[in-house]
């Protein structure tokens, strides 16, 4: 960067001063006029809505509305989305700014170097070989940005205001810094209620990924075996458990389990008394049932993924280890299971947290419970379950909001940690 | 050619025990759906008066009315959004996840590394939080009643989780592209003469999964389609009264329908396709 | 070196002035002038979105309803529409932004919630032709207070009370020797709870535990609580207005849940969970149980479900089943309680059944283009000629006492007991959100404690249900207000 500002020439300052202005002076119409479009959209968007939107992400608004008088004031919550999202928008903006002066530069070497600006059909076609990438990665990156980083940047900046209760739009709200921490942390009954349901949603996610990674697993070396005639048809079961919607299975197994259900039915049938498999003292039958009807449902998609990895298999590799004689057992624990951990730890991480925060399970089978020694929680209610008691049915969205960046922050490092030790991250070209 | 083969009782044990656990897989599957396929035939609504996992009679009253009666529940039109939604989503979504996968295992670039991480770490962040900021994020783009909205979102969100195709664009040879890339193809041309045949049944798993999740969520369309003609099947059938249990179920069932036909015309894809074997000649 | 710093620094203060300069504008606004909304001059050329329940759409009472205004209306040009959403939405999430309704048909608690962010319309009540019509007490339930002025939100149009439905065609012959013992020509099993009890015993061990007498899922909060409020327990004190004085336990609420606890005992299991609420439809009609507790908007329902039973076992013509399912289904007011909370006392004295009911009504959203056709659209729906219509194809009990009163029977006895006190409408405010959960926890372990092993139930004297129930209490208290 030092030296850019050293050696850059009258060009590259017309770049500086306004985005596109040096391409076009190197007569690089196409792309100057890109750079320039960008200039002029930003300012424009600045103009309208972008500056309004940047103040705003700091007032939260001044003034309240009143619906019953017809008086339209400023609504804090969506102040602050869109203020998140002009950040965005700039930050994306200086990214365009400072490759407009790096690309503007280049030019300048190549030319200085004896060579010739680069024409805008080259720089299409460069595009699609060794920048494949950046035209690749430009429409992921922007819509991630958008439908994902900002809900969680928003999030995150939730736990520093005051947002929930009583103060919800058209109440105005404000920033406060770390006070939700402080309540939080001040609160007697929140840290065994916090530790006990940590405790069993570390042991949930670890037994879920490992019952359905491994059952997934099993079921697609079942299906490869040479012997099995009629595949499709033998695949299509689990097809069939995978194309019901999961709150449907959800409801239909609670249904199964509950007291006047089917399964009750027989058992009363037989003249014993009824089991109440997920009421409220049914802490590890529920807990096993949950178990249970995740299997069920998260099998035919492991299923499936087992199925595409292995078909990728080097083939040639079982046959040598079979002239040297290895066992069914032997290829699977050298051969196999190497290769499908290699494919798939990042997939195994995505499916430990994905149960780790799996809502849907205990929300729809064990609903609606609040067991002695939990505060506002049930005995099979994971965290997010009680983060969704405690935030969404309290409407305390700022306090949800600082527990779930704790939860996040403890999950995250954990994670990252893993992965980052993981061969499919440090050797990513071990089959290669 | 007439050569007799010796029976190793060994293997034939074997396959024995293999099609007796594929019958208990199956049955352990098939079953639950098997009694949401009875329930729909139910001649009474109520799931009551059942006999155990068995109805006590059975019409095929409420297919009728779930596709005639749509003065209250119009499934037909509930279906259709739902499909145009999910195809969308699922051709978007396939397209933007294997560009991205391809791209995160090929390609070596500054930011590579970052990037994997905070997608990774992006999925951990408890998913419901963030609903409330992308329904207010959609009511200021005015994509509230309106399919694009939801295929924007599901487009947006599929390529995090490019991990499991990332995975296997990394266990394809490097030495096939180079071969390509000698001949002077461009990496796109790379891409699309080599990788793509290459990874068919990674892209109908992709197909499969990207289609599916839009298909059966609920929470999303809920918060996002306000008015009845614009609602997904999953929507609509939430909101089914009480005493239509058999209802409920016959459009569950026709719900798996579309993924069932999807898989089937997809299946020889998935398995097919046979990498190492394509290099070694 | 210097020419590029100047350049940056004049590209990036440009950007900054632009930002700053836009910026503060946007600060500045003309201070909004509030104005009265309710001028009594129609909007002409409006469209009205109007949420309505989905009983009345399925029944075609909102059909007649919309056809009959816009016609009425046509020369203004005022258009009423089906809003055509779910008949749970939420104003508050869509109001604001523009894809709420303009006029909502909900219950009061869910109605009242939306008063606390403005969203929706207080009303010149006073200016519809039914504001004489309808009780003080009904009107209270939309009544609140701000700066010392009380503002009236909705209109009532519905009460909603538990009652008791039961079978006639299923009564013991003789009940007119053997249950009628205040010969008041009422069987006494629907007029006293421990009369209930005991036929309801009677009946279980005379089918050997196939058939019940009153079925009922006791977690439901909506129908336990009322139990509790009959022995003096409340939801808020100050009138269901504070939420820092929660009284489930209060006077003596414990007697309400030892009558639970003993209703349990002559129940089944199913009480535990919600198999009654859904069964109940189908039971009643096909006969394993005599009678449930529920409100009156279902009452199509259970005939629908009876009539259909009638046609299946009995060969009855469509028309035939209908009339002897509207002969034999009767829903009635809700039995006496012992005053001792004791159901085998069936000779002691008796207290009046006050149960949890609520009032559905209209309101005008706050966001609503055209109020002025709003307010006339309600007017007209709440009109004696709409509302008696809509008794009739909905059967639900109207809160207009002159509709009330033509149609007599229950809808007038419901009036009576909302004005009698006997109808405890729930809190109008948005801390009742919280009740529910803790509540439930506890009917559902009351309901299973008759069912556990002897040494193993929790809820055996009076004593350890009042501190349960203090419990509970503090729950609600706690989700109210530790994390506020």
């Amino acid at each position: 960067m030092r030296e850019l500002m050293k050696n850059a020439n009258g060009r590259v300052t017309a770049s500086m001063l306004v985005m596109g202005l040096g391409q076009l002076c190197y007569r690089q119409w196409g792309k100057g006029l890109m750079y320039l479009a960008v200039q002029i959209g930003y300012i424009f968007y600045l103009v309208t809505v972008g500056a309004r939107d940047l103040f705003g992400f700091f007032t939260l608004g001044s003034v309240e509305s009143n619906p019953w008088y017809g008086i339209e004031g400023d609504n804090s919550v969506i102040m602050l989305i869109m203020g998140v999202l002009a950040w965005i928008v700039t930050i994306l903006y200086i990214a365009v700014y400072l490759s407009n002066i790096k690309d503007v530069y280049a030019t300048q070497k190549r030319v200085a170097a004896g060579g010739r600006p680069a024409r805008f059909r080259e720089e299409l076609q460069e595009l699609l070989d060794g920048k494949f990438y950046k035209t690749v990665l430009f429409v992921p990156v922007v819509g991630v940005c958008v439908f994902n980083i900002l809900p969680v940047v928003f999030m995150i900046l939730v736990a520093f205001t005051n947002y929930g209760g009583e103060i919800v739009p058209p109440a105005l709200v404000d920033w406060v810094g770390l006070e939700n921490f402080r309540k939080i942390l001040a609160l007697g009954e929140f840290a065994p209620t916090f530790f006990k349901i940590l405790g069993w949603n570390f042991l949930w996610a670890l037994l879920s990924t490992a019952i359905n990674y491994f059952g997934g697993l099993s079921l697609a070396l079942l299906l490869n075996k040479k012997c099995v005639r009629g595949k499709a048809f033998w695949r299509a079961f689990p097809i069939l458990a995978y194309a019901i919607p999961g709150f449907i299975t959800l409801l239909g197994f609670k249904f199964m389990f509950s007291y006047g259900g089917p399964i009750n039915h027989y058992i009363t049938e037989a003249g014993r008394q009824a089991i109440g498999f997920l009421d409220l003292d049914a802490k590890w039958s529920a807990r096993i049932i949950g178990l249970l009807v995740n299997a069920w449902i998260s099998i035919p998609s492991s299923m499936l993924l087992a199925t595409g990895i292995l078909s990728n298999a080097d083939q040639s590799q079982y046959e040598a280890a079979r002239l040297d004689g290895a066992g069914a057992f032997q290829q699977f624990r050298y051969l196999t299971l190497p290769f499908v951990v290699f494919s798939t730890t990042p997939v195994l991480i995505s499916q430990f947290i994905g149960n780790f925060n799996n809502f849907g399970i205990f929300y729809f089978l064990r609903g609606g419970l609040y067991i002695d020694g939990y505060f506002l929680a049930s005995d099979t209610d994971l965290l997010i379950n009680w983060l969704y008691n405690l935030s969404i049915d309290n409407n305390y969205y700022a306090i949800g909001a600082a527990i779930s960046l704790i939860i996040f922050i403890i999950t995250s490092l954990i994670s990252l940690a893993v992965y980052v030790a993981s061969p499919a991250y440090r050797q990513e070209e071990t089959y290669r | 050619m007439k050569k007799r083969k010796p029976i190793h009782w060994g293997s034939v044990a074997d396959t024995a025990i293999t099609y007796l656990l594929l019958l208990a897989v199956g049955f352990v599957f098939f079953f639950p759906c098997l009694w949401l396929i009875l329930a729909s035939f139910s001649s009474s609504g109520s799931i009551y008066s059942f006999q155990g996992f068995f109805p006590s009679g059975y019409s095929v009253d409420s297919f009728r009315k779930l596709f005639t009666d749509t003065a209250m529940y119009d499934y037909p039109r509930w279906f259709g959004n739902s499909l145009f939604i999910a195809t969308m989503s699922c051709i978007f979504g396939t397209m933007l996840t294997i560009l991205t996968a391809y791209c995160m295992s090929r390609f070596r670039f500054k930011s590579r590394k970052a990037l994997m991480k905070t997608t990774l770490v992006l999925g951990m962040f408890p998913s419901f939080m963030g609903m409330t900021a992308v329904y207010l994020l959609m009511t200021q783009f005015n994509f509230i009643n309106n399919h694009w909205g939801l295929i924007l979102i599901y487009t947006a969100g599929a390529p995090l989780g490019y991990m499991v195709q990332k995975g296997f664009f990394d266990s394809i040879p490097n030495t096939i592209d180079e071969a390509a890339r000698l001949d002077g193809a461009t990496n796109f041309q790379v891409f699309c003469k080599i990788h793509l045949p290459l990874s068919m049944p990674m892209i109908v798993y992709t197909a499969l999964t990207s289609f599916t999740w839009p298909w059966s969520d609920y929470i999303l369309p809920k918060l996002l389609l306000k008015t009845k003609d614009t609602w997904t099947v999953a929507v609509g059938l939430m909101s089914l009264g009480e005493t239509e249990f058999s209802r409920f179920a016959a459009g569950s069932i026709f719900i798996a329908v579309p993924i069932v036909i999807l898989y089937l015309c997809l299946a020889k894809h998935l398995i097919s396709g046979n990498v190492a074997g394509a290099v070694k000649e | 070196m210097t020419r590029n710093i100047a350049a940056l620094t004049a590209h990036v203060l440009v950007l900054a002035l632009l930002l700053g300069i836009f910026g503060s504008l946007s600060l500045g606004r003309d201070e909004a002038r509030a104005q009265t909304k309710f001028t009594g001059e129609l909007e002409r050329n409006v469209t009205l979105r109007i949420l309505e329940n989905d009983t009345a759409k399925e029944k075609g009472y909102f059909r007649e309803l919309l056809d009959a205004f816009n016609q009425a209306y046509a020369s203004y040009g005022i258009v009423a529409v089906d809003a055509n959403m779910d008949q749970y939405t939420d104003l508050e999430q869509d109001g604001p932004y523009g894809y709420g309704p303009d006029v909502l048909y909900q219950a009061n608690d869910a109605l009242m919630k939306y008063t606390d962010g403005k969203h929706i319309q207080p009303l010149p009540v006073e200016q519809l032709s039914c504001y004489d019509q309808i009780s003080p007490e009904a009107w209270e339930a939309y009544t609140v207070e701000y700066c010392g002025e009380d503002y009236i939100f909705g209109v009532p149009v519905n009460i909603q009370g538990p009652l008791l439905y039961y079978r006639k065609d299923l009564l013991p012959e003789n009940w007119r020797e053997d249950w009628d013992r205040d010969r008041d020509d009422v069987p006494d099993m629907v007029e006293y709870w421990t009369e209930l009890y005991a036929y309801s015993k009677q009946v279980r061990e005379e089918s050997g535990g196939s058939k019940f007498g009153y079925m009922k899922s006791l977690f439901d909060t909506y129908f336990s609580s009322g139990f509790l409020f009959s022995y003096g327990g409340y939801v808020f004190g100050a009138g269901g207005t504070d939420p820092s004085d929660i009284g489930f336990s209060a006077g003596d609420a414990s007697k309400g849940a030892w009558v639970l606890r003993q209703l349990a005992s002559i129940m089944n299991q199913d009480c535990i969970d919600d198999t009654i609420t859904v069964n109940a439809y189908s039971m009643l009609a096909n006969g394993t149980y005599f009678a449930t507790m529920t409100t009156p908007d279902v009452y199509t329902l259970f005939i629908d479900e009876l009539a259909k039973e009638y046609m299946r076992a009995e060969n009855l013509g469509e028309a035939d089943a209908y009339a002897k399912a509207a002969e034999n289904l009767v829903a009635a007011d809700i039995p006496k309680l012992p005053a001792s909370g004791d159901l085998e006392d069936r000779d002691g004295e008796t207290v009046d059944s006050v149960m949890m009911g609520g009032i559905n009504g209209y309101a005008i959203s706050a966001y609503t283009k055209a109020p002025n056709a709003a307010l006339a659209f309600v007017d007209f729906a709440t009109s004696y000629e709409m509302i008696s219509r809509r008794n009739e194809l909905l059967g639900i009990v109207p809160a207009r006492a002159d509709v009330a009163t033509q149609a007599g029977g229950l809808s007038e006895t419901v009036n009576a007991n909302l004005m009698a006190g006997q109808i405890a409408v729930m809190p109008s405010i948005r801390a009742v959100a919280q009740i529910w959960t803790p509540c439930q926890t506890f009917f559902s372990d009351l309901a299973k404690d008759p069912f556990r092993l002897p040494e193993e139930q929790k809820y055996q004297t009076l004593e350890a249900l009042r501190r349960a129930l203090e419990a509970v209490d503090e729950q609600i208290y706690a989700a109210i207000h530790t994390l506020n």
